[in-house]
């Protein structure tokens, strides 16, 4: 049980680098520098950068799929390496992640069925029914009959679906959405983005969504942290940060974006 | 300068593209718009000589008034690179890894061009400068690997431009690249069209990229221009249903860093999802996810057009209008 | 909230399944060409236990290197006058017997060693794969060699031969795959909701390079029926009295003058084998491949 006052997750001074990168006395080699950031249960909030900037890294490293080198990672108030055993598991369930290219993040030789029960199976020990599966491929806009399926045989706008149906599964507490919509076309995205957002009010889940798209994220995320080159350059409320960037960076970023965007009202 | 009409393509019995018409003047750059499934790729692909064996095509692709179509396969290629010219998405797969930065651009120049030696290289150079990459001389002999995506794509345009093309045709040339990298690639595709008198053929998924280069757009979809004319008129008036919703579901940015309005606001969608090739309904292609449908849209519409530079097919356009 | 059904009745463009007659239909020829082949010497293999036309290295010794067609020799006798179809019989027992046990074993220990060595740490991958690469450089000749000057010849040398040969390929060839599935999203993803490695490289992995898999097993299985009988050709496999296509080839070189004939037998019967077993994990990789196995219009 989280106090209000706690941040689902907070990081200090987290640095980060890949298992074979050499570490130069002047700090290159890390992918991550200086980290420090906090999450409250339930805000949304958005992660902008550049390719580069480490922000997929950013968000492997906070739910706990990489471990940091120096600094602390806390999840609901408690380190993350203090989890352990079956604390590890639940750790894992509290934290899901839904992946960029669902072609990718979903194996081709598994059914959307078998796909679906993995995350059950391994953090709950147990099988799920078709009628729990049902529920939840409903939840996300799909029938029923794309247990049987296969990957190839869905569309990327349906197999996203399956992707966050399959990380919803366990019931998450917060949501990692790497660049969910990247790979989808404008309309499919508007329908995947209205569904993370009425997922998100319905399950009231913490949702953290990593984006290159500035247009997206001003959309959805009441907090934004803006990266670059491994470090966070800004962060606070997405119309403050927005509409008044103290940092340069943000600034072109968003000159950037307005100049290849539609004006919308 | 480049006018598609009746052009028809078939791919296993299946029609894949049907465009009546559709024109690109000299010195004007053209944005053809549509989201995957929709034939923009193909297009580009049919003006270029590029579709695969197994496509049937009918119809003219005429060029200065020469209709590509009945060129024979190396007349094509004199036309390609000299006159029309190509970039692709994804620099990093079109520029051939094992090739310095030198060679891949001068291949143009060598085959279209009598230029030798010295002169190749004096050209390159200044090729490189023009699409203004940072000490081209260093940049000759290095491989596509030691260079960024966005300088990767600035050598794709160089080696585009490199025999002076009239027609330059780009399909998503900045889907791959940074936002920041993109605003760059996007301002030297103008500058050069200007300078340079070039027709821009711009293929993309996005409108808001469109927008800024082009001053014309055609929208695809399912193989047919549904609406096509002056960008500013098409964007602010959209006729077509399927125009009008492409921009609806288009998260853009706020105007006036209205941010806190914006925010948590739903974007429009479009109900259902593109059909597979083949699963079109008949006559008007959208009417099965179109809210205004009727059983008008059973038969193809007829085109309208609203003013001389905005032409659409819909019975129950968005702004009115005759139907 | 807005009505989400809308959504939900359209997004179902997903193709349906076709009947079964359908589906066989469409099954790849090469699987029906290699699986004909194959059961055809498992067949002759399996018969000859029972029935052969003659009894087992029965000598004719008057009817030596009849021709055939000769009465109650439809191919003919080989030097010793035993009758070639019987030889050819026992001699599919002996080849399937050996290129079976030794393709399997060898796939199965090639396949955990390549899978292994994929996950293992970074570092350790390196040594590891030089170390497979070292048992590549063997001369598979010269260890069958060794192996029946130590245990004699015989089938067991020969299966071990060739198993001794096969296992670095079979390693050598997962490696690579192998990280690159590692790699994916959907690994990553696994390790999302607390599965192991193991788990992940038994339940997604080897799936996902079965077809890599089948096709190696079948040239494993060809490459096996010529290792044999290259084996059984330089006497270092089965000696007489059993038969084999090998010993069989080796016989007829001597006999190019008085029957040229002769060597086509055992020499067709071999390619034939080894062609069918190509076939076969033709066929099989492209009906597994849940993307190939076609299910209707895309």
């Amino acid at each position: 049980m989280t106090l209000s006052s706690t941040p689902l997750v907070s990081v200090e001074q987290m640095y980060f680098h890949y298992p074979r990168a050499k570490i130069s006395p002047g700090g290159s080699g890390w992918t991550l520098h200086d980290i420090s950031l906090s999450i409250d249960l339930k805000s949304t909030v958005g992660i902008v950068g550049e390719s580069g900037s480490g922000k997929s890294t950013l968000i492997r490293v906070m739910c706990g799929l990489l471990r940091h080198q120096q600094g602390t990672v806390r999840f609901n108030g408690k380190d993350i390496s203090e989890y352990q055993g079956d604390g590890a598991n639940e750790l894992r369930r509290q934290n899901q992640i839904v992946f960029q290219n669902p072609r990718r993040s979903l194996d081709p030789r598994m059914t959307i069925r078998r796909s679906l029960t993995e995350p059950i199976r391994a953090l709950q020990d147990r099988t799920p029914d078709d009628d729990e599966l049902i529920t939840s491929i409903k939840r996300v806009g799909l029938g029923p009959e794309v247990l049987s399926r296969f990957p190839h045989q869905l569309s990327g706008g349906q197999l996203q679906r399956v992707g966050i149906a399959r990380s919803l599964s366990v019931n998450p507490t917060i949501l990692y959405a790497d660049e969910p919509v990247s790979a989808l076309d404008v309309s499919v995205q508007a329908q995947v983005l209205n569904l993370l957002m009425d997922l998100r009010d319905q399950m009231g889940l913490t949702l953290v969504m990593v984006s290159h798209d500035l247009g997206v994220v001003s959309r959805m995320c009441e907090h934004i942290i803006v990266m670059r080159h491994g470090r966070i350059v800004e962060a606070g409320r997405t119309s403050d940060v927005l509409s008044r960037p103290s940092s340069e960076y943000t600034a072109t970023l968003l000159k950037a974006a307005r100049a290849a965007s539609l004006e919308r009202s | 300068m480049l006018n598609l009409r009746n052009l028809r393509v078939t791919i296993d019995d299946y029609e894949i593209i049907n465009i009546d018409e559709l024109t690109l003047q000299a010195g004007s750059r053209l944005g053809l718009v549509g989201e995957s499934g929709s034939g923009k790729t193909m297009t580009a692909k049919a003006i270029a000589g590029l579709l695969p064996n197994e496509a049937k095509v009918s119809g003219e692709v005429n060029f200065d008034g020469q209709n590509l179509l009945t060129l024979g396969d190396r007349e094509l290629a004199k036309v390609r690179g000299k006159r029309i010219g190509f970039v692709f998405q994804d620099p990093a797969r079109s520029l051939n890894p094992m090739m310095r930065i030198s060679k891949q651009v001068s291949e143009a120049i060598r085959i279209h061009t009598d230029l030798k030696g010295k002169a190749v290289t004096a050209k390159v150079t200044d090729l490189l400068r023009q699409v203004q990459l940072p000490e081209p001389e260093t940049l000759l002999r290095r491989y596509p690997h030691q260079l960024s995506g966005g300088q990767q794509q600035r050598v794709m345009i160089a080696a585009a431009i490199a025999a002076d093309p009239d027609l330059l045709i780009a399909d998503e040339p900045t889907t791959a690249l940074d936002v920041t990298v993109q605003e760059e690639i996007l301002r030297l595709l103008i500058s050069l069209s200007e300078q340079r008198k070039m027709s821009l053929l711009f293929v993309s998924h996005d409108l808001g990229v469109v927008r800024f280069v082009c001053n014309q757009v055609a929208v695809i979809y399912g193989g047919n221009i549904v609406e096509a004319g002056d960008i500013d008129s098409i964007i602010n008036r959209p006729q077509h249903r399927y125009t009008a919703a492409l921009l609806a579901a288009n998260p853009g940015m706020p105007k006036d860093d209205n941010f806190s309005a914006f925010i948590g606001r739903r974007l429009q969608t479009i109900t259902g999802s593109v059909p597979a090739v083949g699963r079109f309904p008949s006559g008007c292609r959208f009417r099965n996810r179109c809210q205004h449908a009727s059983d008008k849209c059973a038969t193809t519409p007829s085109v309208t057009a609203s003013s001389p530079e905005h032409r659409y097919l819909c019975w129950h356009p968005a702004q009115g209008g005759q139907s | 909230m807005p009505d989400q059904s809308k959504e939900l009745t359209q997004d179902t463009s997903i193709a349906t399944k076709p009947s079964l007659g359908k589906r066989l239909r469409r099954l790849p020829i090469t699987l029906y060409l290699g699986g004909a082949l194959v059961t055809t010497f498992v067949a002759v293999a399996m018969i000859s236990f029972v029935w052969t036309p003659y009894p087992p290295n029965k000598l004719n010794l008057t009817n030596r290197l009849a021709s055939p067609g000769t009465a109650g020799f439809f191919l003919g006798t080989d030097r010793a006058g035993r009758d070639v179809v019987t030889e050819l019989m026992l001699g599919a027992r002996n080849s399937l017997y050996v290129s079976v046990v030794s393709t399997v074993v060898a796939m199965f220990l090639g396949s955990i060693i390549g899978l292994s060595i994929a996950g293992s740490r970074r570092v350790l991958q390196g040594p590891f794969t030089r170390l497979v690469d070292a048992g590549l450089a063997l001369p598979g000749i010269l260890t069958a060699l060794v192996l029946a000057a130590k245990l004699g010849p015989g089938n067991t040398t020969a299966t071990l031969a060739i198993i001794t040969w096969q296992v670095p390929v079979a390693a050598r060839v997962t490696i690579g795959p192998a990280r690159q599935i590692l790699a994916l999203d959907y690994v990553e993803a696994a390790y999302g909701y607390g599965r192991t490695k193991a788990y992940v490289l038994r339940r997604h992995v080897l799936p996902n390079i079965s077809p890599l898999l089948i096709v190696l097993g079948s040239v494993m299985f060809a490459a096996a029926i010529l290792i044999e009988a290259a084996l059984a050709f330089l006497s270092v496999g089965v000696q007489p009295p059993t038969s084999s296509w090998g010993r069989f080839l080796n016989e007829t070189q001597s006999l190019l003058e008085a029957a040229p004939y002769l060597m086509f037998f055992p020499g067709v019967a071999i390619v034939l084998t080894a062609l069918g077993f190509n076939l076969l994990g033709d066929g099989l990789r492209t009906v597994l491949d849940p993307q190939q196995a076609r299910t209707g219009v895309a």
